[in-house]
């Protein structure tokens, strides 16, 4: 287990850091460098200023208004994805640094209730997206339309989200940040060790596979379709041009 | 597949390069939220005509040439050559699709499917597959602007006998339809067919306008081939009238395309600035009306009247409210279309698809939504500027019997203005 840990959650978070950033700088840079369109595609309404401008551009890359009018339950389900993967994100910043505050006001039980309860409804709501997702694409009418590489992009993502709420369920009661946080940092100041804590219990086996997918999904992200989560902003500027 | 045949497509695609098409290849999720956006796809349920397969087609090729994950496992992506079996789809998918870009409307990240199909209509025109009936009509556009002498005199004849039908409408023996007038400010470019004259010159002459009209029409079936430099050059040959005659502002008619084209696709394809103010015929009546240049009485149009904004006009070229002041200006009566503007149904008509016998079938089923939103709204006239949509329109009137008088906006508004003369009868 040890030997896993290490592969999974050690080593192959520094390649996947190489691999990710490298990877999305590459991409960033492909664009770029690449020609804007010598036509301008903008549709109507358009905002006349700039503010306006940023403002819808702001609107449709978060909230999607026209996607939501016209498919309101694939609205529903990608958006409560997308905010419970950001919830997800923001709680894992705790790897990084205790929140401020919070646990001064809640205290340590207190803490740990809140992290269970935002922790469990972010991980239902990713699994469920996720679930929705995979079913819309094999049974939808349009199922033709799917590639490999969303399947690919869907185990990957059910594996991370899988794994990450058997931790919050099975051990979210037995083992808490601060113990995270310690293997994290060490990674961080690159002086890399696995907490026993870690090793004595079976936690080790569900934070190596979360891991491992998170490392793949992330290794992948640069290179796949995910990439909307940077282009979004940068095609939906397009359409006030 | 054949090397240069491959090396000419990949070309083709490497040329058409550019950030938003990169991007709209890299980006799309497939989670084809477009399907209920695109008229054909719900007017048919055919696989081939939903927006993002459309796009698909091209994605498969530029994931195997021009992205290293593609190229290394291809069948990640189903990414493949562009062969007999993706040209053949690629060319009922790409010539069927009217340019709407409604599912850029409702697309998270606001891909233009139709901006991915110019350059499936380059592949196409480079595979040597390019609409022939859409290349002719190019061709012939272009001949006529090479060989214009060939054609003055039977135009200036015909521009007089239009002369004549305006002066017996507006009772006016002055009214004129100014040919070639150098130092006029306006220059109208019609379209071929003196429908699209004859209104227009009453309502310019009643707005006292100094205008003139020239040889050269405003469509241009060199967009809808997807041949940039053809559609250059036929909107080239009036960009050079406009400068020889000195006018200040080019008029385009009800067209849809005509005014995109004019308005934001000619910058680019020339390279150097529009020297003229473009305006369309609807925003100048518009302005007409408002300034009291022109008088229309409500009353004289009866029955309940609806606006279809074509999308080339509408989504596409911002002119939402200038029509629908006309009509109003016109008739109490009124009733919009549901949904409408932005949202307004493609009437499944445009993109030079009228043109197309082999596409009758798909256009017509594609019109169901558009029959729909007519029945719902009760209207007995349908103003409706774009002559692509007319003519769909009709003959989706026919065929659903819905009874409805589909008119120019410009023939409501002469039939709505208080003149001395003889109406036209209106089919």
């Amino acid at each position: 287990m040890e030997t896993y840990l290490w592969i999974t959650s050690v080593w192959g978070i520094y390649l996947t850091a190489i691999v990710f950033f490298g990877g999305m700088a590459w991409r960033i840079y492909q664009w770029a460098t690449t020609p804007k369109s010598p036509v301008r595609l903008g549709m109507f309404p358009k905002p006349k200023s700039g503010a306006g401008r940023f403002g819808k551009l702001l609107a449709d890359t978060f909230i999607a208004p026209q996607s939501a009018k016209i498919e309101p339950t694939m609205w529903i389900f990608a958006m409560a994805f997308h905010v419970a993967a950001l919830g997800a994100f923001v709680g894992h910043l705790r790897l990084i640094h205790e929140f401020p505050f919070l646990p001064e006001w809640l205290g340590e039980a207190g803490m740990n209730t809140f992290a269970a309860w935002s922790g469990s409804i972010a991980g239902i709501l990713m699994l469920v997206g996720v679930l929705f997702w995979i079913v819309r694409r094999t049974f939808g009418p349009y199922k033709s339309l799917s590639v490999p590489e969303d399947y690919l992009l869907l185990f990957l993502l059910l594996g991370v989200v899988a794994m990450g709420d058997h931790m919050r369920f099975v051990y979210g009661g037995v083992v808490h940040a601060a113990t995270y946080r310690e293997w994290f940092l060490s990674l961080m100041t690159f002086k890399p060790e696995i907490p026993a804590e870690l090793l004595a219990s079976n936690v080790g086996v569900s934070l190596g596979t979360h891991m491992l997918f998170t490392d793949l999904l992330l290794m992948y992200f640069p290179f796949s379709k995910l990439v909307h989560a940077i282009g979004a902003f940068s095609s939906n500027l397009v359409r006030s041009e | 597949m054949d090397s240069t045949q491959l090396t000419t497509l990949t070309g083709v695609i490497d040329k058409k390069m550019n950030r938003q098409l990169k991007q709209y290849m890299d980006i799309c999720a497939r989670c084809a939220i477009c399907k209920d956006a695109c008229h054909q796809y719900v007017g048919t349920g055919d696989f081939k005509y939903l927006p993002a397969r459309r796009a698909e087609l091209i994605r498969q090729i530029y994931k195997k040439y021009f992205t290293k994950t593609g190229e290394f496992v291809p069948a990640l992506y189903e990414a493949r050559d562009p062969d007999e079996n993706l040209l053949d789809e690629l060319y009922d998918s790409t010539y069927a699709c009217t340019g709407c870009r409604r599912c850029m409307y409702y697309c998270p990240f606001s891909i233009d499917t139709a901006w991915i199909l110019s350059v499936a209509k380059a592949i196409l025109i480079a595979a040597g597959k390019g609409n022939e009936m859409l290349g002719q009509l190019a061709d012939a556009a272009i001949f006529k602007g090479d060989n214009a002498e060939m054609f003055n005199d039977v135009m200036v004849s015909g521009f007089e006998d239009i002369q004549e039908e305006v002066r017996a409408i507006t009772g006016n023996p002055n009214s004129r339809v100014p040919v070639n007038k150098e130092g006029a400010d306006i220059l109208y470019v019609a379209l071929a067919g003196a429908h699209s004259i004859r209104p227009a010159a009453v309502i310019f002459e009643e707005a006292g306008e100094n205008w003139t009209i020239s040889m050269f029409e405003a469509a241009n079936y060199g967009f809808f081939y997807g041949d940039v430099e053809k559609a250059r050059l036929i909107t080239k040959r009036y960009i050079d009238e406009a400068k020889r005659l000195g006018v200040k502002e080019i008029v385009v008619p009800e067209c849809g395309h005509a005014y995109r084209v004019a308005e934001f696709f000619y910058e680019a394809w020339s390279k150097e600035p529009m020297p003229f103010k473009i305006s369309h015929i609807l925003e100048k009546v518009d302005q007409y009306i408002k300034a009291g240049r022109i008088t229309v009485d409500k009353g004289l149009i009866e029955g309940k009247v609806t606006y279809h904004d074509p999308c080339q006009l509408g989504r596409n070229g911002g002119k939402f409210e200038e029509p629908r002041d006309i009509v109003k200006a016109v008739t109490d009566n009124f009733v919009d279309l549901t949904p409408n503007r932005a949202e307004q149904w493609c009437c499944g008509g445009g993109g030079g698809i009228v043109a197309m016998e082999e596409f009758k079938d798909v256009r017509l089923a594609s019109g169901i939504k558009k029959v729909e939103q007519l029945k719902a709204s009760g209207a007995s006239v349908l103003a409706c500027p774009c002559e692509n949509c007319r003519l769909q329109i009709e003959e989706l009137n026919e065929i659903h019997e819905l009874g409805l008088q589909v008119w120019q906006v410009i023939d409501l508004v002469v039939a709505a203005m208080p003149l001395k003369g003889t109406k036209p009868t209106h089919a």
